[in-house]
């Protein structure tokens, strides 16, 4: 009976890699191709099915006027965006979950449960709800097609996570620490900034985390919010899907857009081993 | 002694929140109030969206039933099959980081960018898959036959946002107590037993948040279906957030669109939360 | 000038609550509060550290008044019965940590610092880390930190129960040095508990307190001694006093079908129905005695309880060996009447071996 689990087990875990690796696999393999690699047929193993070409992977270099794909610059703005809009989130997330975890707010009906839905529920609303009147908004204020403007609006997507994390963080940081804190002379800002802060380095590694993970993947307000100025790299990769290129140049694009977060998956295997996510969840 | 210090620690975030947002949603509103599109302009015609959007357009509530099948066959199999593989890493397992992180990564992965690829995949001529299945005799038509497009999304959804539930649900279990555990292990428990009798009624809270909050993000799924199908083929993988993004960005019919985004809005929260009970009171009644 | 609380009232949830609280604490001593959980014990600290609010009455230290001022700028220290410390810091810059927000010059930290660990035995450990030590350990870092501010008012929210009892004993013991070579003599010590025995062995001012409410004020020996009512007889004694509803008979006491003598202290009372109390201690093993029988028996450090029941009457009694016996034996008990009790119907304090009365 434990043989026959045990087999199941690998035999389960084996079929799902398999799964999981197999889109990878099948762009790597198609990267290396060329015109002439497809006339035959669909094909596989490079040096067996079809003379391997690094056409898909060169065009990534040659800038667009020599026929190049160039995802530098998106790359680069994407990397901005997300990392600013992550800062500015976790900043502000983080003071305004720490209130919410210690302080009681009563505003008429309004309690603190409801304050932290109302962040919460922000990611309830499906882009295209906002997306319209943002797509107005910034077009107001001069901000369409522009790095701050997506920075504004990835605020609101981000901020809700960073919320929801360091709310339940911070609940498990002992209140008395705080308490012992303020007794020893601190007023809550130092209090906060000496004592709670450096107890909570994993719920923000975390929270960051997230953040930049769903900050990073964003295509919709991407799309809808820059056209030529800005480009994200989400956006940059869809385009070519539309447009003529080859499915090389697209497969080589994509497998390099997609590498920087695998190092993410590391940091956060790390932590899980450690135990420091079990918070997350209520 | 006053307590002031306490909204200056809420308010930067409420307020950067609420102004940011404010504007849009009061928009929105509006907007839903009115007949905006190619020919006019911010008009008001009252309730006339919503009338229209609950008497005459079958296509919106075809799309919420199609979301709501596709989020939750999706979000069910990512919560058994992100269960099964938490639970299977979670003790002492051979390559057990290797497999950790492995199964982390396809969430790690824009999806836009993952779909661009999973369309070359899922190609019927020039695809990988159908051309494996060639050899067997059968070559389905996953991007374009109604039933399985769906199919198609739900595998490509699967694939994508499992590995979220494996780490919440991971998470949890690593942070189980031993001592449940240990009585089970003295009386006997087979694994079996062991499984339905503590690890899962242990895992319930945990099970419940992971579940709501992947149902809060599966019912935004857009990106997928945009990039495989775009809602086809027909309408048969057209979400509400896909129909809504037609009306309002194709078709320019803005008012329309903001009426549906608002009923979407107020449906979601509202099933939302009571999915969220039942799931408390199915789960919990311990 | 002293520490003075007027009706001092604050409502948390029903049942936890303070009540009109008032108390005048001199400088220089060490006050006891003893009561049972939820009597409010930490209520009543933190409100007088000033992490609590009350709903009404006034605080005055010094005559300025306490409320207005927050906690920050108090000078109080404060020790939790949970070991709090700062997990971030090792042990020394865990005690230096009040020093250092109150900008004293690195030379005097260190001075103090090692003074402080010098009183609380743990020279050698300043760069520990916290989660490194023993919870005994890390209580005594607790009240290095709390020592070393040299505060006015020092708060101890039953600092030792969450320690085994050969370590309470010990620390028990020290403290009483601690406080005297740790503070300055006009410092005021507050140190709560639920144990009577940890409050007669500080011997400071005792405050029993019950559901909020100051149910006597007075030195541990009177509180031993002349228990006010049988609530203050409950929670001043551990096993709680045994209380039997009994009558005066020609010169003896009555309760169930047993007569004792009456002894003299007790001859005086009025009422012929009474509330008789004798302490667990107070009842012996003897040959000669009433015959109960065992109900259950516990074994309790070096002690053996013994709950007995002879038809309606139920006593405990504690035996200072330990000894086996099993349900339903019989054993014969006798009551040491000079050191009984007499409370009157409503539970005041009639007459006591020690000459108190209430009434």
């Amino acid at each position: 009976m434990g043989k026959l689990y045990t087999f199941l087990k690998y035999f389960f875990i084996t079929i799902w890699t398999v799964f999981v690796v197999a889109p990878f696999l099948w762009a790597l393999t198609t990267s290396f191709k060329d015109f002439n690699s497809v006339n035959g047929g669909v094909t596989y193993i490079p040096w067996v099915d079809f003379e391997p070409n690094l056409e898909g992977w060169r065009v990534l270099i040659k800038s667009p006027a020599q026929g190049g794909v160039d995802i530098v610059e998106p790359y680069f703005n994407s990397l901005f965006v997300t990392c600013t809009a992550s800062l500015i989130s976790i900043i502000l997330g983080t003071l305004s979950a720490y209130a919410l975890s210690r302080y009681t707010f009563k505003a008429g009906p309004i309690k603190n449960n409801d304050i932290t839905f109302f962040f919460i529920s922000q990611r309830i609303m499906p882009p295209i709800v906002l997306s319209i009147p943002f797509f107005l908004f910034l077009g107001a204020v001069n901000l369409l097609d522009s790095l701050i403007g997506l920075i504004v609006v990835y605020i609101v997507l981000l901020m809700p996570i960073a919320v929801w994390i360091m709310v339940d963080f911070f609940n498990k940081v002992p209140r008395e620490i705080d308490e012992t804190a303020l007794i020893d002379g601190c007023n809550p800002y130092q209090a906060f900034f000496k004592v709670v802060l450096p107890n909570s380095i994993p719920g923000l590694i975390v929270a960051g985390m997230f953040c930049i993970i769903f900050g990073w993947i964003d295509f919709f307000f991407a799309f809808i919010l820059t056209f030529t100025e800005v480009q994200l790299l989400p956006v940059k990769i869809v385009a070519l899907n539309s447009s003529i290129t080859p499915w090389w140049s697209l497969s080589a694009s994509a497998l390099v857009s997609v590498a920087p977060l695998i190092v993410v998956a590391f940091i956060v295997e790390r932590y899980l081993s450690k135990g420091n996510l079990s918070g997350a969840i209520k | 002694m006053n307590f002031k210090h306490k909204y200056v620690f809420l308010f930067p975030g409420l307020f950067v929140l609420i102004g940011i947002l404010i504007f849009p949603i009061i928009f929105v509103v509006r907007l839903s109030l009115s007949g905006w599109n190619s020919y006019n302009g911010l008009n008001f015609i009252g309730l006339e969206n919503y009338v229209r959007l609950f008497t005459d357009d079958p296509r919106f509530w075809e799309s919420f039933f199609r979301l709501s099948f596709l989020s939750v066959t999706t979000v069910v199999l990512q919560y058994v099959i992100g269960f099964a593989l938490a639970h299977m890493v979670w003790k002492e397992i051979k390559f057990q980081r290797f497999f950790r992180v492995l199964f982390l990564i396809p969430m790690m992965t824009t999806p836009v960018i993952m779909t661009v690829i999973w369309r070359t995949f899922f190609h019927e001529s020039l695809g990988p898959v159908n051309d494996i299945l060639g050899n067997f005799g059968f070559a389905p038509k996953w991007l374009t036959d109604p039933t399985l497009a769906k199919f198609t999304v739900i595998i490509v959804e699967v694939w994508q946002w499992t590995p979220f539930m494996f780490l919440l649900l991971l998470a949890g279990l690593l942070s189980l107590p031993k001592e449940p555990f240990l009585a089970a292990a003295i009386d006997g428990a087979s694994p079996v037993r062991k499984f339905i009798y503590v690890t899962f009624p242990l895992m319930a809270p945990i099970s419940i948040g992971a579940i709501i909050i992947r149902l809060i993000e599966a019912s935004k799924i857009m990106d997928t279906v945009y990039v495989l199908t775009s809602g086809g083929p027909g309408t048969s993988t057209e979400t509400s957030s896909f129909y809504i993004f037609i009306k309002g960005l194709r078709e320019f019919q803005m008012g329309y669109a903001a009426s549906m985004s608002f009923t979407y809005l107020i449906i979601m929260i509202i099933s939302l939360t009571v999915i969220a009970k039942v799931l408390t009171k199915l789960l919990l009644k311990d | 000038m002293n520490l003075v609380g007027e009706n001092l009232s604050y409502k948390l949830t029903e049942e936890l609550q303070l009540r009109k609280i008032s108390f005048n604490f001199e400088k220089g001593k060490l006050y006891t509060i003893l009561g049972r959980t939820l009597s409010g014990k930490t209520t009543l600290l933190k409100t007088i550290a000033g992490l609590l609010m009350p709903d009404s009455g006034t605080i005055k230290f010094e005559g300025k008044n306490f409320l207005e001022i927050p906690v920050w700028e108090r000078n109080i220290a404060m020790v939790y019965q949970q070991f709090i410390n700062y997990p971030h810091l090792n042990v020394f810059e865990n005690i230096a940590f009040p020093l250092k927000q109150r900008g004293l010059d690195p030379q005097k930290i260190n001075e103090e610092v090692f003074n402080s660990l010098k009183l609380v035995g743990l020279e050698g450990y300043e760069k520990r880390k916290i989660q490194e030590l023993s919870g005994g350990q890390q209580q005594r870092v607790s009240v290095a930190r709390s020592l070393v501010k040299n505060a006015k008012i020092l708060l101890l929210d039953e600092p030792l129960v969450n320690l085994d009892y050969k370590l309470r004993e010990q620390l028990r013991e020290e403290f009483k040095n601690i406080f005297i070579n740790g503070l300055s003599e006009e410092s005021i010590v507050i140190f709560s508990t639920t144990d009577p025995r940890e409050a007669m062995e500080l011997n400071g001012e005792v405050i029993v307190l019950d559901e909020g409410k100051v149910l006597q004020v007075g030195a541990a020996k009177e509180i031993f001694e002349n228990p006010k009512n049988l609530k203050v007889a409950a929670i001043s004694n551990d096993p709680p006093m045994n209380i039997l509803k009994a009558d005066i008979d020609s010169n003896k006491i009555k309760f169930e079908d047993i007569e004792i003598d009456i002894p003299d202290h007790l001859s005086k009372i009025k009422d012929k129905n009474f509330n008789f109390g004798i302490r667990a201690s107070d009842v012996e093993l003897n040959d000669n005695g009433f015959e109960f029988e065992v109900e259950l028996a516990e074994i309790s450090g070096s002690e053996t309880l013994l709950h007995l029941t002879r038809g309606n009457a139920k006593i405990i009694t504690s035996i200072e060996e330990v000894m086996d016996f099993k349900i339903r034996d019989k054993v014969k008990i006798n009551f040491k009447s000079n050191k009984a009790y007499a409370f009157d119907e409503t539970g005041n304090l009639a007459s006591s071996p020690f000459g108190g009365s209430s009434v």
